[in-house]
């Protein structure tokens, strides 16, 4: 490709032990353009890049700079090259200050090797100003904002001089106030001469932004086009590789009694505030509240509250009536299916096998999974759920012996969703169920989410995904700042009513105005 | 006045190898590492030092094998933990097995003797008497006068502060600790920096070991570190690596180890002013853990 | 698990040549210094029989280790445990004067009884006072270690004896030998059997391991995390205090000054080379206490000293243990190698 300053060739990724992350990739980046890198979830947007800043070893493949063929063992050399990566979880070091941060690997030195830190402070300072980023050097990164971090990262790779930024989701974190002053600084780099690669899966801020866009589905690329020539609607398609039903189908919610209620649920966090702040909200059978907001805003800890991983200071929650308020974790399993957000933090035990995974909870809460008078666990009882869990929720997996961390990630949270489902509980508590999982398991995760409303549980959905929300609750609420701070029905408000009040708005009347 | 003399030089005398293997272990904490074999390095430094001061008639070489016996100890956690990827609480406690396992053979091999070894032939390292200082009443006799490696873990000790506190290499050593996948992304390689800790570890160990068994005394014992190890791992802990903190706690169990020795004579039986130090390291981890609920 | 076994043979194998390379390099033959090795442990009758007594501290000490790891414990009082359980098991057997069927389950239960008290206590300053059960048992050892030595020393010295021991316990208390193995054996396996029953096929062996490999997920699955702490606790001290006793009863039948010392890690090192499982704990242990064994006939017969075998231990350990780790990333290249091939058809 004529005048491509990047140039991967056939690139391929295979992460032990069988999980194809890449293959046969080949995309070209021109210098001084905005190229965003887009597709959803696993589609191998974020080790492409890995690959090309040296963090992740390509298995087959070239990678070419101005020409010539590079091949970057780390990071280092990476930069060396003129090639800096702002990663999605921002990795700074919050004991360290802002210009002890952005020296960090690269500090001027003085004999002995002591650290110039006067040199390293004038040369930040100057950075900061040549970039007008607005930054107090010697701030704590601890104490400053998401967004200040974002800068605080890029400035780090203008600091060592980098024509090439790699922006991995950049806008994930930030408020669309903060999007906006992102951008702008963005295109102000994109004219002084530099290169930026940027991830999301964002298409509106895609469109918007970037000069080329290159989609990737399932590890390979499906399309490279300017972006003034795509529509929102063809970029969806080739994300995602059909026509997107935006509205999914379903029947109108006929709620019943109310299942799960909250009344002025307070938890104090560590530093004496309330991380949740008085939230009341019920949750009728037969209806799904979806819970929204910017991520950090007390999603976190209201899901710590009602499973009894951290203390309430004020205020009850109950199940059907059972106040489980300070009740102990195995009390309220009895009334809550639980999915956790994380699966290998919270949902699962990757080591462990399959059948040790499917059964836990059931072991206690059901007497048939006991024998020898209640010491011995009953394999055969085990078996026969992990087999109930396979046909029922549709599990591709070889025997329950296998260990879980076999399964690809689809079919591990279908093993969590039958283990909690089957507990038959009246309340079901999902978290973020469907991060990092492809199109065909969300639509999976979504359809049972609507079934089991119809059977009339009550379903609260935590989501910091807005559209997932509007697809499949019926009552959204919305939380910032640790509060609850609107309680809409879906059919009577738009993304941006809810948009409004997830950066915390509280004025209705401006809401509507607003949308 | 005499007693205080002698309590405050048998807390040196206590105070320095833990002293020594902490800060070793300082640099390994704020690297990441989780590294228990300060015991086993300081074990096989002990040896070494007999070594080479018996057969090359030099303490100074002595103290040269006990370095570089600590090294190969460093080397094989470097081979096992970094590049191979074992666990580092495995590979550790392997280590410090293989140190007790490693020093009594060679001990039976070497020296042909069971349990210790001593003889003549072992050079002692010195003691420093002060030009100017040492002349002062009072002060004289608290500054001067004592054995070498005193001196230097002293020295050790300030030079650990500034090279933590006040380097690029330590500014890279506390990242490394902080946050590894940010070091890395910074273009600065994790592995490296964590295999210059370890070496900084064994260079200390090793002296830690040296003090041991050509400081205080002149023979090498069976296992002859005695747990030291693990308890300069709990003062690492128990200060989050500070050096100052560190030298505050050697000198406290150094106090304690003083006493050990100071109440042989007395009543009290032996055993149990023996188990002082470990009773001590029970009390300040207490102390640690009740603060810590609190602040947490 | 075949994965495992395989790993640990290769493993054992390559330590052993490493091991015969030293040998080689001191000059001595090899194949005749493993040969003595085994003639003196599993070829004779005599030896065997001591390679069997020899095992009791060391598969005991091991499921102590192996329970506690597995259920994501760093109890490593291993060593405090056995002397304050031999310690128990000496007081009863001295001072209860009662006939054998009675006495010596209550030797037994007094030295699992001192073994569980001593991790109680650490069991306690965790639960209390949230001190890391990692230090606290370390120092414990070293307490538990010097009180032994006073009570041998003074209350309990046999003044007839020259270095520090007790009186013999009532013969009423002393283990018999069943064919010529010591009935101590009986109840080491006795031990492992009950072991597995626990961790394989129990629902707290279950939950057990469950909070041992992510203990969030055993906490919000309903398992009460913090009871199964001071049970795991309690339960892998009585096994350490266990094997104290029945060294006492089976052995020298006194509480001798050192009677722990030689016994001192190589719990937690079985249970580190056998990757927690109880099987392997149970086939290591035999192992070590074969090399154990076999060292003082190999010292007798070529002139390689038996210490040698404390070097060899600890190659096995870490050969093994890294060897587990390197097998896994190979075999993980070749899976890598083969899902590369094919998704590019």
């Amino acid at each position: 490709m004529d005048g491509a300053l990047i140039d991967l060739q056939h690139i391929s990724k295979v992460f032990p032990p069988a999980t194809v992350a890449l293959s046969d990739v080949s995309v070209a980046f021109r210098f001084g353009e905005i190229h965003a890198l887009v597709g959803e979830n696993g589609a191998g947007k974020t080790t492409l890049m890995k690959v090309l800043y040296g963090l992740e070893r390509r298995d087959r493949g070239d990678i070419l700079l101005r020409g010539e063929h590079v091949d970057f063992r780390n990071p280092r050399e990476a930069i060396a090259a003129g090639i800096g990566m702002v990663h999605q979880e921002i990795l700074l070091i919050p004991e360290y200050t802002v210009w002890q941060n952005i020296v960090l690997g690269a500090e001027p030195v003085r004999g002995l090797c002591t650290l110039d830190t006067r040199t390293a402070r004038e040369r930040v300072a100057r950075k900061i100003e040549e970039f007008q980023f607005n930054l107090d050097p010697d701030a704590p990164v601890s104490g400053i904002s998401v967004a200040a971090r974002q800068k605080v990262e890029i400035l780090k790779l203008l600091y060592r001089d980098v024509s090439v930024l790699i922006l991995d989701e950049p806008t994930a974190v930030l408020a669309p106030q903060e999007i906006g002053q992102l951008f702008s600084e963005l295109e102000h780099l994109r004219d002084r001469g530099h290169t930026i690669l940027f991830i999301s899966h964002r298409l509106d801020e895609v469109l918007g932004l970037s000069d080329q866009v290159t989609v990737m589905r399932k590890g390979k690329v499906v399309a490279t086009s300017p972006a003034s020539a795509l529509t929102k609607e063809e970029l969806a398609r080739q994300m995602v590789g059909r026509s997107v039903v935006f509205a999914a189908e379903r029947s109108p919610a006929e709620p019943g009694e109310p299942v799960f209620v909250a009344q002025g649920l307070t938890v104090m966090g560590a530093d004496g505030r309330e991380t949740l702040d008085h939230v009341s909200f019920e949750v009728r059978s037969g209806e799904i509240v979806g819970v929204a907001g910017v991520e950090g805003n007390g999603q976190f800890e209201l899901v710590n509250a009602i499973m009894g991983l951290s203390p309430v200071t004020a205020g009850s929650l109950s199940v059907q009536g059972f106040d489980l308020t300070h009740a102990d974790i195995l009390a309220r399993r009895r009334y809550i299916s639980f999915v956790p957000q994380d699966r290998g933090k919270m949902g699962a035990s990757l080591p462990a096998s399959i059948l040790e995974n499917a059964i836990m909870t059931h072991h206690i809460l059901d007497r048939s999974f006991r024998r020898w008078g209640g010491l011995g666990l009953n394999y055969m009882r085990a078996s026969a759920l992990t087999s109930q869990i396979q046909t029922q929720f549709d599990v591709s997996m070889e025997n329950g012996a296998a260990p879980f961390e076999s399964l690809s990630g689809g079919n591990q949270q279908k093993v969590i969703l039958g283990r909690e489902l089957l507990l038959e509980a009246p309340l079901v508590l999902m978290d973020q169920p469907t991060r990092g999982l492809d199109v065909g398991s969300t639509e999976y995760v979504h359809r049972l989410l609507i079934d089991l409303r119809n059977q009339k549980k009550a379903v609260l959905l935590v989501s910091a995904d807005l559209d997932e929300v509007f697809t499949v609750a019926d009552r959204i609420i919305v939380m910032s700042r640790g509060q609850l701070v609107a309680d809409l029905r879906t059919d009577e408000t738009s993304r941006e009513e809810v948009g409004y009040y997830m950066l915390g708005g509280k004025d209705a009347s401006h809401a509507q105005a607003d949308a | 006045m005499n007693v205080f003399y002698g309590l405050y030089s048998a807390m040196l005398v206590g105070a320095t190898p833990i002293l020594l293997a902490a800060i070793g272990g300082a640099f390994t904490y704020y690297a990441g590492i989780f590294n228990i074999a300060m015991e086993g390095m300081m074990l096989v430094g002990a040896f070494c030092a007999v070594l080479g001061s018996f057969f090359l008639h030099s303490w100074m070489l002595g103290i040269v094998s006990a370095i570089a016996g600590a090294l190969v100890m460093a080397g094989i956690f470097v081979l096992f933990a970094v590049r191979l990827h074992t666990d580092e609480f495995l590979t550790g406690i392997a280590l410090n097995l293989f140190a007790v396992g490693l020093t009594t053979f060679l001990l039976r091999d070497i020296f042909h003797v069971k349990g210790a070894f001593t003889d003549p032939g072992i050079v002692a390292v010195p003691s420093i008497t002060l030009p100017l200082l040492g002349k002062i009443p009072v002060l004289g006799r608290l500054v001067s006068g004592y054995n070498a490696i005193i001196y230097v873990a002293l020295l050790v000790t300030i030079a650990s502060a500034f090279v933590v506190f006040r380097t690029s290499f330590g500014l890279r050593l506390r990242a490394a600790g902080y946050n590894a996948a940010c070091l890395n992304s910074s273009g600065v390689q994790t592995p490296g920096i964590r295999v210059w800790s370890l070496v900084l570890c064994a260079v200390c160990c090793g002296l830690a070991g040296a003090y041991l068994s050509l400081g205080s005394v002149r023979l090498f014992a069976e296992n002859m570190s005695a747990g030291r190890g693990w308890i300069s791992l709990a003062a690492v802990i128990l200060v989050s690596g500070n050096p100052w903190g560190i030298s505050i706690i050697s000198l406290l169990f150094g106090f304690f180890d003083g006493l050990t020795v100071f109440l042989q004579g007395s009543a009290i039986p032996t055993q149990f002013t023996a188990m002082i130090p470990y009773v001590a390291t029970l009390v300040s981890l207490y102390f640690y853990s009740v603060q810590k609920r609190k602040t947490s | 698990m075949r994965k495992q076994t395989l790993s640990g043979i290769l493993g054992v194998l390559a330590a052993l040549m490493i091991g015969g390379l030293v040998l080689a390099l001191q000059g001595f033959n090899p194949f005749s210094t493993y040969g003595a090795l085994l003639q003196y442990s599993l070829f004779s009758a005599s030896g065997l029989s001591a390679m069997l007594s020899r095992a009791v501290p060391l598969v005991l000490t091991g499921l102590s280790a192996s329970i506690a790891f597995g259920s994501g414990l760093n109890n490593l009082g291993q060593p405090g445990q056995l002397v304050i359980g031999a310690l128990s098991a000496t007081l009863v057997g001295l001072f209860v004067p009662l006939p054998p069927l009675v006495l010596i389950p209550m030797c037994i239960a007094a030295s699992m009884a001192g073994g569980l008290l001593w991790s109680g206590l650490a069991a306690v300053l965790r639960r209390a006072f949230a001190m890391d059960e990692f230090i606290v048992t370390l120092m414990l050892n070293f307490i538990a270690d010097y009180f032994t030595l006073w009570a041998i020393t003074y209350p309990l010295f046999d003044p007839t004896a020259l270095s520090p021991m007790t009186r013999p316990v009532s013969t009423h208390a002393w283990l018999s030998e069943v064919a010529g193995i010591n009935a101590s054996v009986l109840y080491m396996v006795a031990a492992t059997v009950l072991c597995w029953l626990l961790m394989s096929k129990g629902v707290s062996g279950y939950e057990w391991r469950m909070m041992g490999q992510n203990r969030l997920f055993a906490r919000i699955g309903g398992c009460r995390v913090d009871a199964h702490y001071v049970r795991v606790m309690l339960v892998t001290g009585a096994l350490a205090g266990l094997a104290g006793g029945l060294m006492v009863m089976g052995g020298p039948h006194r509480f001798v000054k050192g009677l722990g010392a030689n016994y001192a890690w190589d719990g937690v090192m079985i249970a580190v080379v056998a990757n927690n499982s109880i099987p392997g704990t149970f086939f290591y242990g035999l192992l070590f206490s074969m090399l154990q064994q076999g060292a003082i006939g190999m010292e007798l017969v070529t002139a390689v000293p038996s210490e040698f075998i404390d070097v060899l231990q600890a190659i096995i350990v870490l050969v093994v243990v890294a060897g587990r780790v390197s097998l896994n990333l190979v075999f993980d290249h070749i899976a890598t190698r083969k899902k590369l091939r094919e998704s590019l058809q």
